[in-house]
């Protein structure tokens, strides 16, 4: 936990100002295509509503160029002008959402975007002074279709060199359009309806790639992107990157040998960084909903008692065990602080039962930083476990009186980087060694061979790695690339509902769909075996068998239909949980949940 | 929804540095599952065989203990009973029978039983035994019969009910035929009334003959494959525990779903947990007049009015960026759900593309549902699936939706072929495993730092050290010392012992064994790696020093905020640089009630209070 905060300490945000092209010809485009100006204002609200939603706190400023109207620092004597700073650096907040979508408009003039590029660096500078920040960053976005005055040039990428603050650009086109103009150039489109790059523009993409290589000669130009590529990228909801937390520890062998190791968590289910509050339905105010627990025992009155009055205790079997929390405290378990001792090595092959592993979480061990002899003697172990195919079986504790694991290190050699990847092995009272009927040997089971062949075609149909020409292998469906859809989804509907309260929610986001789904042209290349399939294995329609249901459930099923909401809530409230304790006593509680039910029913018939 | 859970949340749970992961099983409470041990009381189970350390009677009652005990900390609301037959005293509910000791009732183990059982292990135990029940006529049907009132005496609903009975006797009658007779027909009318009945049988000199008379008796194995007769007799405690183990646990799926290939191919599997941490229970509360459990009622009050509020007087909120968003309950569930429950073919993968950390929780484990006897077709595409994807070495991708409203995973479906002991006893399932795969937010991006690598003679020194070092691992081979621990406390408050039973800790690395065995090697390593001048301890050893020393009591300064500073912060928005502590100080500082401890939640509520 403290080098969690150390580090919390040490990080900075970041400053970025938007620096968007509203000129007239950003509203030029050909028949059908969307103009310039929507494809920016687009790019920049997807952008925003990232960092809003992650709430992150990268400050954010808003420069227009091309504006009717002029508000800058270094508007002078006519100089910078048509120039408007939106917005100084600020937090992103739905107020900067709803200003983009209703008070950003296209301008009537034409805005020098070397000129609107000084601004940006001008608000960074004075807005920045005296605090520190990660990365200063200015974003342009722009057609590139207006004279410009490079005379600056130098002085202008120097000054951003001196600072520090690196550029992006933003633009309708991709850089490699045809300077001869006319050309094709593939799905966004030459601008001006097919008529290529005006000389502004060709004279504008020159000076942009001078600008960028200068900034950064090998990688600059990675950072100019079309439109249509910025807003495909933001449509995906993404989570901040959680800076990972180091977990420094020493791997012991024996008394005597030890290296010194630091954990990283690589994969763990990330979950949303917010729960629901419960909020009342009228007023929506959280302070106005109170939780309350009360206690009562076991008679027919339900007399409550105090929450003094009970003491804490376990089930042992039948047995009730009152158990005090000073009693259990001084007489668990305990461990002296966090380890990772290496308890023998065992060969992979023993280990490596997928269905073994347990935990929700992959470690990475790698030596210190700035140890290189903790980094060779590790080395050497990892190399010997990848050598020999075996794995060092461990006892893992977090910290100081966390629950002690056994689990697997296992060898990780990649090109770039070499570690022990750590993962938890069950404990016997984890296991449960179920036995299945044979399958195979039971005649009934057996498949013919042309049934088996016909399974063949199937997987050959179906198979998501393909190989190319080339050798390469392509692989169709990655699950690791595909964002969570449960977040997806969350960020899409809080979005939709925070501009829109009292609209219902969208539907699911078609691209979302789609990925989710059998790619397409495996679902065609699977039609025909399938097919095949169906006549060899004659199925037949599957009748669930309905499932036996509880007296309670019925009960309040018959009364309302098939009103599961009613049900599930009441029965998250607790009065029903913990049934264990309360067997013998469901009548009162079935007629608890009919009266509250009913009374909830009449409420809303009333209400109407 | 994980403000509703956090109420009955572990605290201590949270030490390990992971969240508490909802475990996805949520048996349907059908009934209860019941088991009687039926054993042989005869003077051949209490003689040692010559090779046998145990003899028949200790070895049962060892197993009968190991059961007890695991009931008491993975199930505890089954049914267990403990029966003699052969004795020559009788007890039994209605002392009808004659030769039969109903030593335990039907009933959920405790302590007590646990401490009776104990009872009669050993060389001692065989004396209670002898002196309280003893040895006397064998007759099977009256204890069968005995049984089945057991069983039609318990009032609850019975889900699972199994009977095994332990004898090195393969002809209890020594060939009465009409006794045999008996037993064969009191036999077959427990297992009309749903009673799977398992025969454990023990060593016996000559050999243990199944089909002189117990195959008439037990029921019929699952399967054809015949597993349950072929079966060698038990010598060793360990087969012993593994078989009863094997048995006496009913597979529950969590879910049953279709196995979706195409359109209209659809194959019923059932979803099995074959892996879960088990973890200590949560406590109970009890008044503390009595020690009786009390029930939580948690209710909802509207603060100004007083009134019970209804699940629908309440909607859900999320702030962002100081804008508060509100669903309906129900929105807030339904927009998880994607597609219906169910299993869905994507395609397959060459086994090589599973890595190693493709791990995000414990696998399920899918088979054919037992129960579809129309599903003779679907069990056999289940079969020609696995047998072609093991072959072919490669898995299934799927996507997988448990239940209703519930986001989809997906799932590696790694084919597993059933692998048979030399005993005949399944050591693996046939079936698919299914690993669940990370999506991209799961993955996280780490720093690697760029360090020299070993040279092959430091790595050759590792080898030995490594080859010194090997063992054969077994995955049941670690108790978790944290649960035993636990349930000794428990048991030596419940049958008033002076101090609890101690565990072994196999978690511990056996440091004297370990050093012994390197010898020289860990010095002669540590010259080849580290120069003279290095420390490879590292300061994290020596920091924690003191702190324990002062009986670990640390106490971190406290930091007070002022009440403007905290205002500037939020009028600034800079809360977020303060750290948790000084926010939770702060929060109650000012009285600001919390829902939630993620730093958020504090910064809102703390907003939400200070801005006005």
């Amino acid at each position: 936990k403290k080098c969690d905060q150390i580090l919390y300490h040490l990080s900075y945000y970041s400053a970025l100002v938007l620096c968007v092209d509203v000129g007239f010809s950003m509203s030029n485009s050909g028949p059908g295509q969307e103009p310039p100006f929507e494809q920016a204002k687009k790019v920049i609200q997807k952008f925003v509503k990232r960092q809003v939603f992650a709430e992150n706190k990268d400050e954010l400023g808003l420069v227009l160029f091309g504006s009717d109207a002029t508000k800058n620092n270094l508007a002078k004597d006519g100089q910078y002008q048509n120039i408007y700073v939106h917005r100084n650096l600020m937090i992103p907040d739905f107020g900067l959402l709803e200003e983009i979508q209703n008070d950003i408009h296209p301008g009537g003039q034409q805005g020098d975007w070397l000129d609107a590029l000084v601004v940006c660096m001008d608000l960074l500078q004075n807005e920045t002074l005296g605090k520190k920040y990660d990365r200063l960053n200015i974003a342009v976005l722009t057609d590139l279709d207006s004279p410009v005055s490079p005379d600056q040039l130098d002085i202008i990428t120097g000054n951003l060199k001196r600072a520090g603050i690196t550029l992006q650009f933003f633009l309708p086109f991709p850089m490699d359009t045809d300077e001869a103009g006319g050309g094709d150039v593939g799905g966004s489109g030459p601008p001006h309806g097919g008529k290529g790059l005006s000389r502004e523009q060709q004279q504008g993409l020159d000076l942009v790639k001078q600008v960028m290589m200068s900034l950064d000669e090998e990688d600059g130009l990675d950072e100019v992107q079309t439109f249509s590529d910025a807003i495909e990228k933001l449509s995906v909801f993404k989570h901040v990157e959680k800076r990972p937390m180091a977990w420094p520890c020493t791997l012991t062998i024996g008394s005597c040998l030890t290296i010194k190791i630091v954990g990283y968590k690589a994969v763990c289910e990330e979950r949303p960084r917010k729960s629901w509050s419960v909020v009342d339905a009228q007023t929506h105010q959280k302070e106005d909903v109170k939780r309350d627990v009360v206690y009562c025992v076991d008679d027919d009155e339900e007399t409550e008692v105090p929450k003094d009055d009970t003491i804490q205790g376990f089930r042992y079997g039948s047995d009730i065990v009152p158990f005090s929390k000073v009693d259990q405290e001084q007489m668990k378990y305990k461990t002296d602080g966090k380890s990772f001792a290496v308890l023998g090595f065992a060969k992979q092959s023993l280990v490596i039962n997928r269905h073994h592993f347990m935990g929700n979480q992959i470690l990475k061990v790698f030596a210190p930083k700035d140890d290189e002899h903790a980094g060779v003697a590790l080395s050497a172990l990892i190399r010997a476990l990848d050598e020999l195919k075996m794995v060092a079986v461990v006892r893992y504790v977090y910290a100081r009186n966390g629950n002690p694991q056994v689990g697997a290190a296992f060898p990780c050699i990649k090109e770039k980087y070499e570690c022990l990847m750590y993962v938890q092995l069950p404990f016997m009272e984890d296991l449960r060694q179920y036995t299945f009927p044979s399958l195979e040997n039971n005649k009934k089971y057996t498949p013919s061979e042309n049934q088996l062949s016909v399974v063949d075609s199937l997987i050959d149909s179906m198979m998501l790695v393909e190989e190319n020409e080339d050798g390469e292998k392509k692989d169709l469906f990655k699950v690791n690339h595909i964002p969570n859809p449960q977040y997806q989804r969350l960020f899409q509907c809080l979005h939709h509902r925070a501009l829109n309260p009292s609209a219902p929610l969208p539907p699911v986001e078609p691209w979302l769909i789609t990925a989710l789904q059998r790619p397409q042209a495996v679902a065609a290349r699977s039609r025909a075996p399938l097919e095949n399939m169906k006549k060899l294995f004659p199925l037949k329609e599957v009748v669930k068998k309905k499932e036996l249901k509880t007296s309670k459930e019925l009960s309040t099923e018959q009364l309302f239909g098939n009103r599961e909401v009613y049900r599930t809530a009441v029965w998250k409230q607790g009065g029903l949980q913990n049934s264990g304790l309360v067997t013998g006593r469901t009548g009162f509680q079935i007629l608890n949940i009919i009266v509250t039910s009913l009374s909830h029913i009449i409420n809303a018939i009333l209400r109407d | 929804m994980a403000e509703w859970n956090a109420y009955y949340q572990n605290e201590e749970e949270d030490l390990d540095g992971e969240e508490g992961e909802e475990s996805g099983v949520d048996y349907k409470t059908t009934g209860r599952d019941s088991l009687v041990f039926l054993v042989d009381a005869s003077k051949e189970m209490f003689i040692k065989e010559e090779s046998g350390e145990l003899t028949p009677f200790d070895m049962t009652m060892q197993c009968v203990r190991s059961v007890y005990t695991s009931k008491i900390i993975s199930s505890d609301k089954d049914l267990v009973a403990l029966v003699f037959y052969g004795t020559e005293q009788s007890k039994n509910p209605r002392n009808s029978f004659k030769h039969v000791y109903v030593y335990h009732d039907l009933d959920t183990p405790g302590a007590g039983r646990v401490q009776d059982v104990d009872g009669l292990r050993g060389e001692d135990g065989a004396k209670v035994a002898a002196k309280t029940m003893g040895s006397g006529k064998t007759n099977l049907g009256e204890a069968l019969w005995c049984c089945s009132n057991l069983y039609s005496d318990i009032k609850l609903r019975l889900s699972h009910k199994r009977l095994m009975i332990f004898t090195c006797r393969d002809s209890p009658h020594e060939g009465d035929s009409e006794r045999d007779r008996q037993a064969r027909t009191k036999a077959g009318d427990l297992k009309e009334t749903g009673v799977v009945i398992d025969l454990m049988h023990l060593m016996k000199p000559g050999g243990f003959d199944v089909s002189i008379f117990f195959c008439d008796v037990v029921s019929p194995p699952e399967d054809d494959a015949e597993l349950g007769l072929q079966m060698e007799p038990c010598v060793k405690l360990e087969d012993l525990k593994k078989r009863v183990r094997a048995k006496e646990m009913k597979k529950r799926s969590i879910a049953r779903l279709n196995l979706c290939l195409g359109e209209g191919m659809n194959v019923a599997v059932g979803v099995y947990i074959t892996a879960l941490q088990a973890r200590k229970p949560n406590p109970i509360k009890l008044f503390k007049d009595n020690n009786e459990p009390v029930r939580t009622k948690t209710r909802l009050y509207h603060t100004q009015t007083g009134s019970l509020l209804l699940p629908s007087d309440t909607k859900r909120a999320q702030v962002y960026a100081s804008k508060q968003i509100v669903m309906e309950k129900d929105e807030v569930d339904v927009i998880k759900k994607f597609s219906d429950p169910g299993l869905e073919l994507i395609g397959f993968k060459p086994m090589e593309r599973l890595k190693l950390h493709h791990h995000l929780r414990s696998p399920v484990f899918i088979y054919p549902e037992e129960e579809m006897v129309t599903g003779v077709w679907s069990a056999c595409m289940f079969t020609a699936l696995l047998k072609r994807c093991s072959e072919r070495n490669v898995f299934a991708l799927c996507k997988y939706t448990r239940i209703r409203n519930s986001p989809p995973r997906f799932l590696a479906l790694v084919p597993q072929r059933e692998e048979l002991d030399e005993g005949q006893a399944q050591i693996a399932a046939p079936g698919f495993h299914g690993i669940f795969l990370p999506y991209a937010d799961d993955i996280r991006t780490l720093d690697t730092p760029q360090l020299p690598t070993a040279s092959d003679s430091q790595v050759d020194k590792m080898k030995e050290i490594v080859q010194k070092l090997r063992f054969k691992y077994r995955c049941d081979a670690f108790e978790n010392p944290v649960l035993q621990k636990h349930f000794r406390n428990l048991e030596a408050l419940a049958l008033d012992l002076m101090a609890p039973e101690e565990i072994e800790d196999h978690t511990m690395p056996k440091i004297e064994m370990m050093d012994e065995r390197l010898g020289s090697l860990a010095q002669e390593f540590k010259d080849l790696v580290y120069p003279a001048d290095y420390n490879p301890e590292g300061k994290t050893a020596n920091k924690r020093k003191p702190a324990e020393a002062a009986g670990g009591a640390e106490k971190k300064p406290k930091v007070d905020i002022s009440e403007d500073e905290l205002r500037g912060h939020v009028q600034k928005n800079t809360l977020h640089k303060l750290t948790v502590p000084i926010l939770k100080d702060a929060c109650k500082q000012f009285g600001v009630k919390v829902t939630g401890t993620k730093k958020q939640e504090l910064i809102d509520a703390l907003t939400a209070q200070l801005a006005n």
